[in-house]
């Protein structure tokens, strides 16, 4: 739980995912080959999915998939075609309410 | 031949995502869709299991308002057999002991069963109240925190694996009993398309009213209820400190973990 | 696997626009039918910027105006250009509205629902794995280790399309075919909404920005008024982005958000909800080879049917007209032999006599235009700053040529402006 999102400042990612809804499944809908991170200099990744579900730690791509917002954007971006990409099963992942 | 399982189901808002209103210090429950709790989904799986290996039927019993019918077609789609929600205006308000009596006289109308199979609690209240009541009232054994149970067809009972700290207990019962499952014993099956399209298509969902169940009207819902919630504090939030220790050295980086929760006076020396 | 003892006239995927308008029209006709969506309830995985455009729906669904979950009617249009901390707005304010804002999770929903209302079979929870395919002829879908037989498949699963490129239709999608939008819903009183823009009712607001919020990539920014909250977002060419965004993506709706011109808007909200969705760009490029095969059709954002206005997006409208023909052009194929790919090549034909063609036709060359740097970066630049000489008076005043020379000094020469111009009157 946490309080409102202050909308008079620039804002952490975490911060603002906060007001999403998830129903995050057990099992990982996307996975990653981080073999193929280390030959990718550009890893448009890192900026480029919204919910900023790929992040350094040290020199290594991490990745975790529980805030995804499943737009699809890292599966098309990654110029290593390292990103086994599909939708979460049984209903579960983000549910969208007001968009 | 087999068992017959009774699972009971909550459906409750998804507090992974309830924020608070700062100015009115209130939950923000607009448009917070609702889940099966978590936990009996783990206690649907292991009656499934259980059906699985010997046979028989599960119901899926739940007292809520009509909109949890989607959580009872979650389940059916699962493969439970058949759903009943007990919802009334008068079951409105209920605490745990009025909950409690409701499901117990909607599994006494079921008559026919062998098991009860409940959540270990819930995340929208965690009292885990439900089982041991339930059992009290339909006057059975209770076993909590089982991870495994096998069922004894000659002897008519169970044999129930209990987990505790650092051991676990193995009991045998006899059956009819109420066993809650521990949390994150099992991972829920998959949903599939013609358990699904039972649920839309065959009426294996009942809804029973007051008037369906021999009860005594005072006993449930707000009337039936001694529970009062005085207050609600919230935790304050903690502005956390996003400190990342890059070193791939496990022994080092434990270490490092360590003098950190000293410095923050997190635990003692 | 295993056939499930149930076999159905159709089976549409996924229940956004598309598909629960496929579904509708066809249980109307008597089809039995089965809607299969991946989210809890429909809705719950769609994502646009705000705006709807009315008379095609009003044409498929009866009484709409009525019953479906409308927000606003856009009353008021604006375009802004954005350069630094100042902004240069056309504002276009009508009595009439030929659109409306919603949440098109609701009005998903809502869709799913007049589908349902007319005995169409929703299951929700169901992710589909694999088109199921026969000797060249679509005949089913997967679903874990079990399949569900149709005599036509509508297949509406998306932008994504993870269906048809399993099934070697299209390839994976390129960076260079869509956009992105990521968008705030920020939870703001009514009466609040209608004193910051001046609206009144139930009048509701559409304001496009271009300019600096990109950061000079080709996109822009939005936002529109629902009845008690605004979104407010950005839309990035993705394959420009990819080359040229210098910071994570959600600091620039934060900073679009936090511009001083558009802070004073929403100060007073709080967020509700963060989304992100990809949008057919360079629809042409995009549109798989074709949209019916033997016993599948194709329709909405997989099929690329959405159109690219340039400073806008109609998705909602062209998706569901697309589903309205699919279900048409298989009721045709149906009375007429079979879903064959013959007779279902009649879809291609009610598209093409429809709007939906024509209007794709007519801004075929958008795409292209959009990749153009100097319109999301020059012009916007040149225009404050003319208008910023001719505003921002101290001692000496500009005359128009003067100021516009000016601006334009080191930015663009006069052939390639006068281009541009001629370009854009003409393509857009």
């Amino acid at each position: 739980m946490s309080s409102e999102t202050k909308v008079r400042k620039i804002s952490r990612i975490e911060d603002i995912l906060n007001n999403d809804v998830w129903d995050v499944d057990y099992e990982p809908h996307i996975i990653v080959d981080y073999t193929k991170c280390k030959n990718c200099e550009w890893k448009p990744c890192l900026r480029l999915c919204p919910a900023e579900c790929y992040t350094m730690v040290g020199d290594e791509v991490l990745f975790s998939y529980e805030g995804c917002l499943e737009c699809g954007t890292c599966r098309i971006v990654c110029p290593e075609k390292a990103i086994k990409w599909s939708y979460p099963k049984s209903g579960r992942g983000i549910h969208f309410r007001f968009s | 031949m087999g068992l017959d399982i009774i699972v009971g189901i909550k459906w409750v808002p998804n507090t992974t995502s309830v924020n608070i209103d700062p100015k009115t210090g209130t939950l923000i429950r607009e448009g917070i869709p609702s889940v099966v709790n978590p936990h009996d989904l783990t206690a649907v799986e292991m009656a499934l299991r259980l059906k699985d290996k010997y046979g028989g039927t599960v119901t899926a019993i739940s007292m809520a308002p009509p909109s949890a019918i989607s959580g009872l077609e979650h389940v059916i789609g699962m493969g439970v057999d058949r759903g009943i929600l007990a919802s009334d205006r008068a079951f409105a308000g209920a605490d745990t002991l009025a909950t409690s009596y409701v499901l117990a006289k909607v599994i006494e109308k079921i008559e026919k069963y062998d098991l009860v199979i409940m959540g270990h609690e819930t995340i929208d209240s965690s009292t885990a109240h439900i089982g041991a009541q339930v059992a009290s009232w339909l006057k059975l054994p209770y076993i909590y925190y089982a991870t495994d149970i096998e069922y004894e067809e000659n002897k008519e009972s169970i044999k129930v694996k209990r987990i505790l700290e650092n051991a676990y207990e193995i009991y045998r019962i006899k059956l009819p009993a109420v066993v809650s499952i521990a949390m994150h014993t099992f991972e829920p099956r998959r949903i599939k398309v013609s358990n699904k399209l039972k649920a839309k298509l065959e009426n294996v969902i009942e809804i029973w009213t007051s008037k369906d169940l021999n009860l005594d009207i005072n006993c449930a819902g707000l009337r039936g209820s001694p529970t009062v919630v005085s207050a609600i504090d919230f935790v304050p939030k903690v502005p956390r400190k996003n400190l990342i220790f890059q070193e791939k050295d496990p022994k080092k980086a434990a270490k490092w973990l360590i003098e950190k929760l000293l410095e923050e006076g997190l635990i003692d020396p | 696997m295993k056939d499930i003892g149930q076999r159905f006239d159709a089976i549409i995927i996924g229940a956004g626009p598309a598909g629960s308008t496929a579904a509708y029209h066809l249980a109307k006709k008597g089809y039995k039918t089965l809607i299969l969506e991946r989210g809890r309830v429909p809705g719950s995985k769609n994502m646009f910027g705000g705006r709807v455009y009315i008379e095609p729906l009003k044409e498929i669904y009866e009484d709409f105006e009525k019953k479906a979950p409308i927000h606003r009617w856009v009353k008021k249009e604006r375009i802004s250009l954005m350069y630094d901390e100042s902004a240069t707005t056309i504002e276009i304010e009508s009595t009439k509205s030929t659109s409306f804002t919603t949440y098109l999770t609701q009005l998903s929903q809502w869709m799913a629902n007049q589908a349902v209302e007319k005995g169409a079979i929703l299951l929700s929870e169901i992710r589909v794995d694999k088109l199921y395919r026969e000797n060249g002829v679509f005949k089913g879908v997967v679903v874990e280790d079990e399949r569900v037989l149709a005599d036509i498949i509508i297949d509406a699963e998306g932008i994504n399309r993870l269906l048809l490129e399993e099934a070697g239709i299209v390839e994976r999608l390129s960076p260079d075919h869509v956009a992105l939008g990521v968008k705030e819903v920020i939870k703001l009183d009514g009466k609040n909404i209608n004193q910051l823009f001046g609206l009144e009712d139930n009048d509701g607001l559409s304001w496009v920005l271009i300019g600096d919020i990109t950061k000079g990539i080709p996109g822009g920014g939005f936002i529109y008024t629902n009845r008690d909250s605004i979104s407010l977002g950005i839309v990035l060419m993705l394959g420009e982005a990819i080359k040229r965004i210098d910071r994570h993506i959600y600091l620039l709706v934060e900073e679009f958000r936090n511009h001083p011109l558009i802070n004073k808007y929403v100060r007073d909200g709080r967020i509700m909800e963060y989304s992100t969705h990809l949008i057919p760009e360079d629809v042409f490029a995009l549109r798989p080879p074709k949209l019916y095969y033997n016993g599948l059709l194709i329709a909405g954002d997989a099929a690329g049917l959405l159109l690219n206005q340039g400073y806008t997006y109609r998705g909602v409208d062209f998706a569901a007209y697309s589903g309205y023909l699919a279900a048409k052009a298989y009721d045709y194929a149906h009375n007429n032999g079979g879903p064959t790919e013959e007779n279902l090549r009649e879809y291609t034909r009610l598209l093409e006599n429809s709007f939906v063609m024509k209007m794709l036709k007519k801004f075929s060359g958008v795409s292209k235009l959009m990749k153009k740097e100097r319109l999301f970066k020059t012009y916007p630049e040149l225009i404050n700053i003319m208008a910023g000489k001719l505003m921002h008076i101290e001692y000496d005043s500009y005359k128009i040529m003067e100021a516009l020379k000016e601006a334009k000094k080191g930015r663009v020469g006069w052939i390639s402006l006068i281009k541009d111009l001629w370009e854009v009157s003409r393509k857009l």
